[in-house]
């Protein structure tokens, strides 16, 4: 009888963790079985040891230094973020300022409260449209790199890196991302040779990258992408729930996982 | 925007005992696990708008307290190959005369715990602890559901034993009903 449950099911019985079903199949077996009883209330019991005994307590107080450091943390960002929001400026800076110095757009940006209509009208308009392939309605005169290029640098390069791309221009990993379905995508810009700059988000699709949005916008003073182009990617990136970036370390592990 | 930063200010404040705890399953030194955590405070409030309102706090937070762990023991390691980190079992120690003298004298908890390898540990504090769901969990650790299971089944057979709670602990005196 007892070896019709394992360990794991006996155990998330014991943590409400079931469904349903298999909990009342536990239920009903564990009544007249004394061996699967006890498994399970060992699992409890464990549970309730380690929190009666592990659980934070007053005995043992949070330091005075650490606490000190991190309302002192608290404080300042509070007032940072106070300035920033009494600069007629402050708005639109962070997103700047952040991009500029760490090539990361910054997470909370995208959050921002857009019209649902834009969003949507821009994430159709997009779709499908595969970069560098030659079909596109203006791929060929924004960028000369081929597909398996820009797919290359999608694969290999970090976030912030820059590469010349064969046909002259060049690629900027910006950050990389998971959307709602958890689907690895990366933001980045192309760079032709004249004229105007690319930035795009792709996601990883099966073997190879698909561009999920892509947007003209003429190249900024540092050949980065100004502002107003990047209200059509924050639109996009809202709408299809873009998580916030990938840390240097998740990245580097996302990306060993299509290498 | 500010407020979600307002927010975030007061929680870190109240979660300051449950993260250190955390971070000192995972660096077991005091000074270590504070640093951890104010490290992880500083880079939550850069980041405070990434937070997910109506998603679990703690576990955003235990989530970068590992993070940072990880990275720190990554570039503690440098010189010599990489290793995954669920293979680092040798660092945590099964130590087989320890066991057995735990094993004597029917250790505490957190005696147990410190035989635990440190992926079962950490996995012990969120799940068992801090009450978080095994994919609340999965997702803090970045680790498929499953094998979350199987490893807090491992840990808790494994404390069960150390502490002396038998599989028959309907009888054992420590037990209630």
């Amino acid at each position: 009888m007892a070896t019709r449950f394992d360990d794991e099911t006996l155990m998330a019985f014991a943590d409400g963790e079931l469904d349903e079903a298999t909990a009342a199949a536990v239920e009903e077996a564990i009544g007249d079985d004394d061996t699967l009883m006890a498994r399970v209330e060992m699992f409890m019991e464990t549970r309730a040891r380690a929190r009666a005994e592990l659980k934070p307590t007053s005995e043992e107080p949070v330091p005075a230094a650490l606490e000190a450091a991190v309302r002192e943390m608290v404080e300042s960002s509070r007032k940072a973020s106070v300035a920033a929001a009494d600069s007629p400026t402050g708005r639109v800076l962070p997103i700047d300022a952040a991009r500029r110095k760490r090539g990361l757009l910054q997470a909370g940006t995208w959050q921002l409260p857009l019209a649902a209509s834009l969003a949507t009208a821009i994430a159709a308009g997009v779709i499908g449209y595969q970069l560098g392939s030659g079909n596109g309605p203006f791929a060929p005169r924004l960028v000369n790199a081929s597909r398996t290029d820009i797919e290359e640098a999608l694969r290999t390069l970090e976030s912030g890196q820059e590469r010349r791309l064969p046909g002259d221009g060049r690629i900027r990993i910006v950050a990389s991302f998971r959307d709602n379905n958890e689907t690895l995508c990366r933001e980045y810009e192309v760079d032709p040779v004249s004229g105007n700059s690319l930035v795009a988000v792709s996601c990883r699709e099966g073997d190879s990258w698909e561009t999920r949005f892509a947007v003209a916008a003429p190249a900024g003073a540092e050949g980065y992408a100004p502002a107003s182009s990047m209200d059509a990617l924050e639109a996009y990136l809202s709408a299809i729930e873009a998580g916030p970036p990938l840390s240097e370390e998740e990245e580097a592990e996302a990306l060993a996982g299509v290498r | 925007m500010m407020a979600a930063e307002h927010d975030v200010g007061h929680r870190l404040i109240a979660l300051l005992p449950n993260m250190r705890r955390f971070a000192l399953s995972l660096a077991r030194k005091p000074d270590l696990a504070d640093d951890l955590v104010q490290q992880a405070c500083e880079r939550a409030l850069a980041h405070a708008a990434s937070f997910q309102p109506g998603t679990r706090f703690d576990a955003w937070m235990f989530r970068i307290i590992r993070n940072l762990w990880i990275d720190r023991v990554r570039r503690d390691r440098t010189a010599g190959p990489r290793e995954d980190i669920e293979e680092r079992r040798d660092l945590v120690g099964d130590d087989g005369e320890r066991t057995m003298e735990a094993r004597l004298t029917l250790a505490s908890v957190s005696e147990a715990m410190e035989l635990l390898p440190e992926d079962q540990r950490e996995l012990v504090v969120l799940v068992c602890v801090e009450d978080l769901s095994y994919r609340e969990a999965a997702e803090v650790l970045g680790v498929p559901i499953g094998t979350i299971m199987s490893r807090l089944a491992r840990a808790r057979k494994k404390l069960a034993e150390l502490t002396g709670i038998t599989a028959g602990s309907a009888r054992f005196p420590a037990a209630k009903e």
